[in-house]
């Protein structure tokens, strides 16, 4: 008994670690992996979502509503910046990461400025599930559901629908995707949008179950950026292996030496994983399959 | 007289595409040798071999005695080899003068790099450039400064890849004297090549590369009339 | 016997002749008038002010070198790092933790900041090493270094408990470090404590002159033509025979070793270090002053990052996050109006003020 106990609460605490991190890297991957741009705005997109998703709940929109809400959002507001700032900036990458910190600066300080350091949250819903004498949230067990949704949701996106064989082209041959006619602007408008929603909608997500600050992207930041570097450009073939490895390397680590080891057992992962595998786990897997 | 290169059974493949297919290839010492093929006959596959961007599968390559196989790039060009690449391969917001003192500094200092440098800006007739950002030449002045960087170390051997790609008709006679000049010195000298005319201007003797493999050898003559050669390469690529 | 005589003295004459060169901007006897004009000015900057707006003006100095190492690192070198912050905090929390446990007798607070200084540029060499042996390049090094430097927070930030103790020092989590003595210079009957005022402003000054002027001997040299060089194209660096990561590892671990240097000196002018420090906000400030002033000139960083931080202190007066909107907006409107960076365009600009005056 008390062996299958500590196997539910590693798996609860691997599959936990593991929804966290896809959840919150899957927009960062996107944007990086189609566009080769780093959003360093990617937390204070995540902050959106939650602040958009705790408000709307909190006006009696059903929860689902809010996130869903909160996502679309932060989708619309990607879009927008896409618009002004990224668009000038494709040709130099490096700049357009400068200039996403810059916008992340006027984000969080922004929010401070006209919310305040904190707003009011929302509760964890659905409660607790007993195992044995161990209680669990039920809440984060649906996270995991959800990020295995959100892997699937965007395979079929990218693979299965007109935009992504669009946009996959674009990103691959852009001169010759815009020679056949396809608006390059407007599809690196809705990459970015899109990389801003999933930003956004992990952030509605985890509304639920962290303090509202506008300091609450820079939670999210390390660990999506560890899982993209591990990955490489490929969300699919890089960040989804990418994270269940690091979730079983955290979660392993947590488990027998605390919080701080499993942080530290992730750095030490990327350093070493960019020594050995320059081109990330995508890049790898890749070059050993073609 | 003694080879100072001798590739033996060089073997790469990236996944099923193999583009060095147990090449056994040998330059002697004095060389001025060329390499053709169609185009994917693994010309600079071979290039990047010899240059260590690539490790091969199997295969050695002995660079003047000794064994290179397992060197990386810049331990190499230490030895002795030089290379210039067919995109000119220059600092651009860099003076011509920086070039080639980058190019220079490590073998020269002082007096003796200012000498060099001057010698160069004379070869190059780039003496009114000498502080023009090099991303501000002509193509063919870019091409120039590029060969000045390769050879003013005084190479052992030099690896050309396409030297006159771009160049007109004139810069293209110049670069081939230019070449028969550093051969007299003592370089070794191995070009990929595609122009035909320039091809009989500058080698002794070319190799024709076929799938990665070394498809035959002989004098220029030989190769022309050679009839596996015209169905494979110049019935096709000389339109 | 001569030659004994000359050789030292045609080196030093060959050293000081790199003071000018193609990679620094600035040359022949106007610019370096100016150059003495503005240190002499500097130096008589506390005879008009008072103590406390001394201390205050040293506290720009200090972060000069930060800027100035990553000038050369991303300006020079072509290696983004975001994380030169990693650097700043080691350093700040080793000076704290060898001063707590030393004290300040003897000089030792010296040995301390070298030793601080010494640690904070090893472990940039130690990350320099895995990031270009590991042959990563772009956006990839902005990514491992921001996020080494906000591991080194949350590391930080968790050394709550009475456990995380070095010798006498308690790293006292969130809250940071305090209580470490300034730096003290031994002195004949009494030893001289450098608290913020005219004295540690002028030990200060004295070090951004010695570091300005050396980097730019160093940029000005065979070394620093190879850094410029792999910045345009270190596929071709190669292929003359150098070996690339070897340079970018070293000039990492000298922007490393610059930030350290900033980082003990912040620790020592305010007796206090937090784990905050290293956090994304802080992170982001030396980006800023670099990028705003000018990234591949030394001299356009070190007046930009001067300029922008008192244009920042000024603000605070407001509070500190009306500053950092600004400092945001200053970003995006340099990465978009002037991307080579706003003293650098402003020098541009009035050179073809000039040029167009004159015919």
């Amino acid at each position: 008994m008390d062996l299958l106990q500590n196997v539910f609460a590693m798996l609860y605490q691997f599959g936990d670690t593991f929804a966290f991190l896809v959840i919150s890297c899957a927009g960062l991957a996107v944007i990086f992996g189609m566009m080769g741009v780093i959003n360093l705005a990617h937390g204070e997109f995540i902050m959106c979502g939650a602040y958009v998703t705790a408000s709307a709940a909190r006006a009696g929109l059903p929860l689902p509503v809010a996130i869903l809400t909160g996502a679309l959002v932060a989708g619309a507001v990607g879009m927008l910046v896409e618009r002004m700032v990224i668009r000038h900036l494709y040709h130099r990458p490096l700049d357009s990461i400068i200039a996403t910190w810059g916008i992340s600066l006027i984000a969080t300080q922004g929010v401070l400025i006209v919310l305040g350091s904190t707003m009011q949250g929302i509760g964890t819903p659905l409660g607790s599930i007993e195992v044995g004498s161990r209680s669990y949230s039920l809440y984060r067990l649906v996270l995991m559901v959800c990020a295995l949704g959100l892997l699937g949701g965007l395979y079929l996106l990218f693979y299965h629908s007109r935009f992504g064989v669009i946009a996959r082209a674009t990103i691959q041959k852009p001169h010759m995707a815009h020679a056949l006619g396809v608006n390059t602007g407007r599809m690196y408008g809705l990459t970015f949008g899109l990389g801003a929603a999933l930003a956004g909608l992990a952030g509605g997500l985890y509304a639920p179950t962290m303090t509202m600050v506008p300091t609450m992207g820079a939670t999210f930041i390390v660990e999506s950026f560890v899982t993209v570097v591990v990955g490489g450009a490929d969300i699919f073939v890089g960040a989804a292996p990418a994270a269940a490895i690091l979730a079983l390397i955290k979660a392993g680590l947590t488990a027998w030496y605390g919080q701080l080891f499993g942080q530290i057992g992730l750095l030490v992962t990327v350093i070493l994983v960019i020594r050995i595998l320059p081109g990330g786990l995508s890049g790898w897997l890749k070059g050993t399959t073609r | 007289m003694t080879d100072i290169l001798r590739v033996q059974g060089l073997r790469k493949a990236f996944g099923g595409v193999v583009v060095a297919n147990g090449i056994d290839f040998s330059l002697s010492t004095g060389a001025m040798h060329c390499l053709i093929g169609p185009n994917g006959a693994g010309k600079s596959s071979f290039f990047r071999l010899l240059l260590g961007e690539h490790a091969p599968d199997a295969g050695t390559i002995i660079f003047d005695g000794s064994d290179i196989t397992n060197l990386r790039s810049f331990q190499r060009i230490r030895r002795g080899i030089s290379v210039k690449f067919q995109v000119p391969g220059i600092f651009k917001a860099l003076s011509v003068r920086q070039n080639l003192e980058v190019a220079f500094q490590d073998h020269l200092n002082g007096q003796s790099l200012n000498t060099k440098i001057h010698e160069m800006l004379d070869f190059t007739d780039l003496h009114a450039e000498e502080t023009t950002p090099a991303g501000n030449l002509s193509h063919g002045q870019q091409q120039w400064l590029e060969i000045a960087m390769a050879v003013g170390v005084e190479p052992k051997l030099l690896l050309l890849d396409e030297p006159t790609a771009g160049m007109s008709p004139d810069e293209t006679r110049k670069t081939g004297e230019m070449l028969h000049d550093l051969n007299a010195r003592g370089i070794t000298i191995l070009a990929v090549e595609h122009d035909m005319a320039f091809v009989e201007q500058i080698a002794r003797r070319v190799t024709v590369l076929h799938f990665g493999s070394i498809f035959v050898e002989g004098t220029i003559a030989e190769i022309i009339d050679h009839p596996g050669v015209q169905e494979i390469y110049l019935g096709t690529a000389d339109v | 016997m001569i030659s004994s005589e000359t050789t030292p003295r045609s080196r030093t004459r060959s050293l000081l002749a790199r003071l000018e060169g193609p990679q620094t901007m600035g040359r022949g006897p106007a610019f370096w008038i100016a150059a003495a004009v503005a240190i002499a000015a500097a130096a008589a900057y506390p005879l008009t002010a008072d103590a406390w707006t001394v201390g205050n003006a040293a506290y720009f100095l200090i972060w000069t070198f930060m800027a100035m190492g990553l000038g050369v690192v991303w300006g020079y070198a072509g290696a983004l790092s975001f994380g030169q912050t990693a650097f700043f905090g080691l350093a700040g929390y080793a000076y704290g933790v060898i001063t707590l446990n030393l004290g300040a007798a003897y000089g030792l607070t010296l040995v301390a900041l070298v030793l601080a200084v010494a640690i904070g540029g090893l472990f940039a060499l130690v990350i320099g090493y895995f990031m270009f042996y590991g042959r990563i390049q772009g956006v990839f090094i902005g990514i491992v270094t921001l996020s080494v430097t906000l591991v080194l927070e949350t590391f930080m930030a968790q050394t709550a408990g009475p456990q995380w103790r070095i010798g006498e020092a308690r790293l006292n989590g969130f809250n940071g470090m305090s209580g470490m003595p300034p730096l003290t210079l031994p002195w004949v009957g009494e030893d001289i404590a450098l608290y913020p005022g005219p004295s540690l402003y002028y030990l200060l000054l004295g070090l951004v002159v010695i570091c300005y002027l050396g980097l730019r001997i160093m940029l000005n040299s065979s070394f620093g033509n190879v850094l410029v060089a792999i910045r345009e194209n270190p596929h071709r660096v190669g292929m003359l025979g150098y070996d690339v990561r070897l340079y970018q590892t070293l000039a990492f671990a000298i922007g490393g070793a610059f930030a350290a240097l900033s980082g003990a000196l912040y620790t020592a002018w305010g007796q206090y270090i937090t784990p905050s420090s290293m956090g994304l906000t802080s992170a982001a400030l030396p980006i800023i002053w670099v990028a705003v002033g000018g990234r591949r000139d030394i001299t356009a960083t070190l007046i930009g990052t001067i300029v922008v931080l008192a244009g920042f202190q000024s603000l605070t007066i407001y509070g500190s996050q009306y500053a950092l909107v600004v400092m945001g907006a200053l970003l995006l409107v340099t990465v978009l109006v002037a991307p080579q960076g706003l003293v650098v365009g402003a020098m541009t600009f009035l050179g073809r003020i000039f040029k167009k005056d004159k015919s």
